[in-house]
């Protein structure tokens, strides 16, 4: 993984070198520091020590900043990791008021403080290049904002609870963050869940990403509320009466991506139903009426 | 109670003590969230009384706990619910005590062959200490695994002919090599892989994943342990509630402990002579005193208890059709084999464990105990490994073809490894194998765990990691991700401390083997 990326990076600059002409030698590779250091830097420390905020006089986003260090004087001593204060101050414990990143924002992981102390160690160079380090780790890429997959449902929490409580049945958010949807669980009674709750549901549905509906008694009927439910990623309609004609009311259901239809009577013809569903990942159909366990039929991960 | 996490921020909640709304009166607070509330209003209750009235330090004291931890707990209660979202929404924890032998299962090492009877080299030791059990021994004799390996699957994991059904499955596991831990006996080693500390008392994976993510199934436990039929009688491990208690965290987060045969729940069956109507207004009845006495003594505890036999009562009809194979149809038997037909056998339990996933418990432990071979290693490896074998392959088998498996976490393994020398004889076909902290191997599979891959390395002896260690806290932390917790996160306050599964010593989570 960590060398794919890498070489990937390579390849990148080597096109880009192409690009320029193609004939810049290889001392043109990335510098240590700009292409781990500084992004380590940039990812931790440049809110509280950067252009806007100097806390304690100190800017971490160049080389020369780093290297002038803070009002106290400098804050990295090549070749010595042990004596240079940013080493310090990244390897303290989280709960030790002195850590960096302070606030109790997440602290640098073991990659990124090696990377801060292999850099030292070789005396805190601004031109050694990536190929100096042939131990050092790479660096993960920086954790994408996840994707929305629903409207958060913070607005609506009220509704929610009343609904839950009016049906009998769980609408659990799948996270901390609201935009990741909620769960409709049926388990505690899977009998009180019938299409009729499904078509009561309407009201809050687009925040349900997930329905589980196992052994509840759900027939087509409920299917064609299920299909109006916009932000549907997965069902499970493992041993419910569901049939291969009621599963055209989803068809509609773009971004589904997984169904469960274990032990059902949907047979081949509902499989060719679920194969227009753009987003469909994987069907199961283990103990249904279909000629086929899972749809795409597997193949070995 | 409900599964609701709370979408709080947790620095928000604190037991000011003043007067405030009541919580039904907010707008947008789940309903879940607000009977959260309403148990911990009843902690408050005491607390806001104690002050006034009793000292809540005396009593507190004298119900068991200290007043601070009391205090602390409070602010700390409630469900924190997922960080991120899940790729795991349950596991099922197969756990080997006794400790399989690596050699003879997932770390294969084919140079050993050549080297039978040869001293292990003092420079590989590198001066460990040993158990009591060898380290009197006058020689180290490097004992060849007796089984043969082969290469299955497209991830061409090497594969122990002990196991031919799990062969079948290979591209569905991930194989860790490099797991270590500290602890050299079983005990304090089973601890630490369920409560990721080597002395009792501390709450139980299961008990962390039923406070941080709470039910998905109010008319089920949560959590469930089940302890499998012995399939050999020498070197058995104690196995002790201990090992699926709630610890520090409130009572009802400890596991059921599901037993073979007619009454697979003590004590929730109703009496001779006692119809179901007299048991719920006995409950009833019970409760309501159990209220009164929370009343006066304010003990937290007693609202467990309450919770406790409600829960109790609801599994008088969960359990008997939890526990009624009848449905399940003729593949079901033809997978995993006559002996699930067994109550209380491992392949028992394997189905079981099915069936309580499909109905939503998070978190079941299956104990297969007697794997410690210090002596006859070759014959009672492959009892045990027939006893594992097809059940486990069933198990996940049948988790995949009913669309389970993605997100239900499969684990696989014992407490620690075993040594590269024989502990005492040394024949080709005879040999015994002590106890060895500093590697072994376990498999993962299911609930956003790359399949089909290998993860950490030991040296030609199995003796040392050599690349990729995963010490018990990195699996830990690595479980909690699945599930969507920040292990870093998911903490109670107890003793002055945020008590977390992974300890206070570094840990991570194994990014390289996320699906
Ligand atoms: C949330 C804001 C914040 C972030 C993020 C932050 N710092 Fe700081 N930093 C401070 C404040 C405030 C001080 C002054 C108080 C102190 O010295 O602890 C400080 C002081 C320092 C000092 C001491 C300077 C001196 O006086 O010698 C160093 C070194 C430092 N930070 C490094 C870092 C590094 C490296 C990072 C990123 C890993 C980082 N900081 C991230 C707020 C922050």
């Amino acid at each position: 993984m960590r060398s794919s990326l890498e070489l990937k990076e390579r390849r990148t600059w080597r096109w880009l070198l192409c690009l320029a002409g193609g004939s810049v030698a290889a001392a043109a590779e990335p510098t240590f520091y700009a292409a781990r250091v500084a992004p380590v830097l940039d990812r931790h420390c440049v809110v509280c020590h950067g252009p806007e905020k100097k806390k304690a006089g100190l800017r971490l986003d160049s080389f020369d900043h780093l290297m002038a260090g803070a009002e106290s004087g400098s804050i990295v001593k090549p070749g010595d990791v042990k004596g240079s204060e940013l080493h310090r101050r990244i390897t303290l414990p989280a709960t030790d008021e002195e850590v960096m990143p302070s606030d109790g924002k997440p602290s640098l992981s073991a990659d990124e403080i090696k990377i801060i102390a292999l850099w030292i160690e070789a005396g805190a160079s601004p031109t050694k290049s990536l190929a100096d380090f042939p131990t050092a780790p790479a660096l993960r890429p920086a954790r994408v904002a996840p994707v929305p997959l629903a409207p958060s449902w913070r607005e609506k929490a009220a509704e929610i609870a009343a609904l839950e409580k009016k049906f009998g049945v769980k609408l659990v958010p799948r996270s901390q963050v609201p935009t990741d949807g909620l769960v409709l669980r049926s388990a505690s009674a899977p009998q009180r869940c019938n299409d009729q709750v499904l078509a009561g549901l309407a009201p809050v549905a687009r925040f349900i990403v997930d329905a589980e509906l196992a052994r509840t008694p759900v027939t087509d009927a409920g299917l064609k509320a299920l299909g109006s439910w916009e932000n549907l990623r997965a069902i499970d309609l493992t041993r419910t009466k569901v049939t291969s004609a009621g599963l055209a009311a989803l068809s509609g259901l773009k971004h589904l991506e997984v169904i469960n239809l274990t032990d059902t009577a949907v047979d081949d013809a509902g499989v060719t139903t679920l194969r227009a569903l753009p987003g469909l990942k994987r069907a199961w159909l283990f103990g249904s009426k279909a000629t086929v366990t899972q749809y795409p039929v597997a193949t070995a991960p | 109670m409900s599964a609701h996490p709370d979408f709080h921020d947790h620095s928000l909640c604190s037991d000011h003590g003043g007067e405030h709304p009541s919580v039904w009166d907010l707008p947008q607070v789940p309903l879940g969230l607000k009977r959260e509330w309403l148990a911990l209003e009843t902690r408050r209750h005491f607390l806001g009384r104690g002050v006034k009235a009793l000292g809540a330090a005396g009593l507190a004291t004298l119900l068991g706990r200290t007043a601070p931890n009391l205090l602390a707990n409070v602010a700390a209660a409630g469900t924190p619910g997922p960080n991120f979202a899940p790729k795991a929404k349950r596991a099922i924890y197969l756990f080997m005590a006794g400790s399989p032998s690596q050699f003879e299962t997932w770390d294969y090492k084919p140079g050993l062959a050549k080297m039978f009877d040869q001293d292990l080299p003092e420079s590989v030791r590198g001066g460990q200490v040993l158990t009591g059990m060898t380290a009197s021994q006058a020689r180290f004799p490097i004992a060849p695994s007796r089984y043969a390996f082969a290469q299955h699957g497209k991830a061409g994991h090497w594969v122990s002919e002990l196991f031919p059904h799990t062969a079948k499955i290979a591209d569905e596991l991930c194989v860790l090599k490099s797991l270590h831990t500290e602890a050299i006996n079983h005990e304090p080693a089973i601890l630490q892989l369920t409560t990721g500390n080597m002395f009792a008392g501390r709450p139980s994976i299961g008990a962390w994943l039923s406070y941080g993510l709470g039910a998905a199934n109010d008319e089920l436990p949560t959590f469930v342990v089940m302890t499998s039929k012995m399939p050999v009688r020498t070197n058995v491990q104690a196995l002790s509630n201990r090992l699926w208690s709630s610890g520090f965290l409130s009572p009802e987060h400890a596991a059921v402990a599901l037993r073979a045969g007619n009454d697979p729940v003590l004590y929730i069956n109703n009496p001779a002579g006692v119809d179901g109507d007299l048991r719920q207004a006995m409950i009833a009845g019970v409760n309501d005193l159990n209220r009164q006495l929370f009343e006066r003594v304010g003990d937290p505890e007693i609202n467990a208890r309450i919770a406790q036999y409600e829960m109790a009562f609801r599994m008088q009809t969960s359990v008997p059709e939890l526990t009624d194979f009848s449905s399940e149809p003729a593949s079901t038997w033809e997978l995993y084999g006559p002996k699930a037909k067994e109550p209380g056998t491992y392949a028992y339990n394997c189905l079981m464990a099915r069936r309580l996933a499909e109905r939503g418990v998070r978190f079941t432990q299956v104990f297969l105990r007697t794997w410690d071979q210090h002596s006859n290693l070759p014959t009672n490896i492959k009892v045990m490994a027939e006893e594992s074998d097809r059940a486990t392959y069933a198990l996940v088998t049948d988790l995949k073809q009913r669309g389970l498996l993605d997100d239900t976490l499969v684990i696989w393994g014992g407490e620690f490894g075993r040594t590269v020398y024989s502990q005492g004889v040394l024949r080709p076909d005879n040999y015994g194998r002590d106890h060895h902290p500093r590697c072994f191997s376990m498999w993962l599979a299911g609930g956003g765990v790359k399949p089909g891959v290998s993860y950490g390395e030991t040296d030609d002896f199995s003796y040392n990691i050599v690349k990729d260690p995963v010490h018990i806290r990195d699996l830990h932390a690595t479980l909690l991700h699945l599930f969507g917790l920040d292990h870093n996160k998911l903490s109670f306050k107890f003793q002055g401390l945020d008590q977390r599964l992974t300890g206070v010593l570094p840990s991570r989570v194994i990014d390289a083997i996320l699906a």
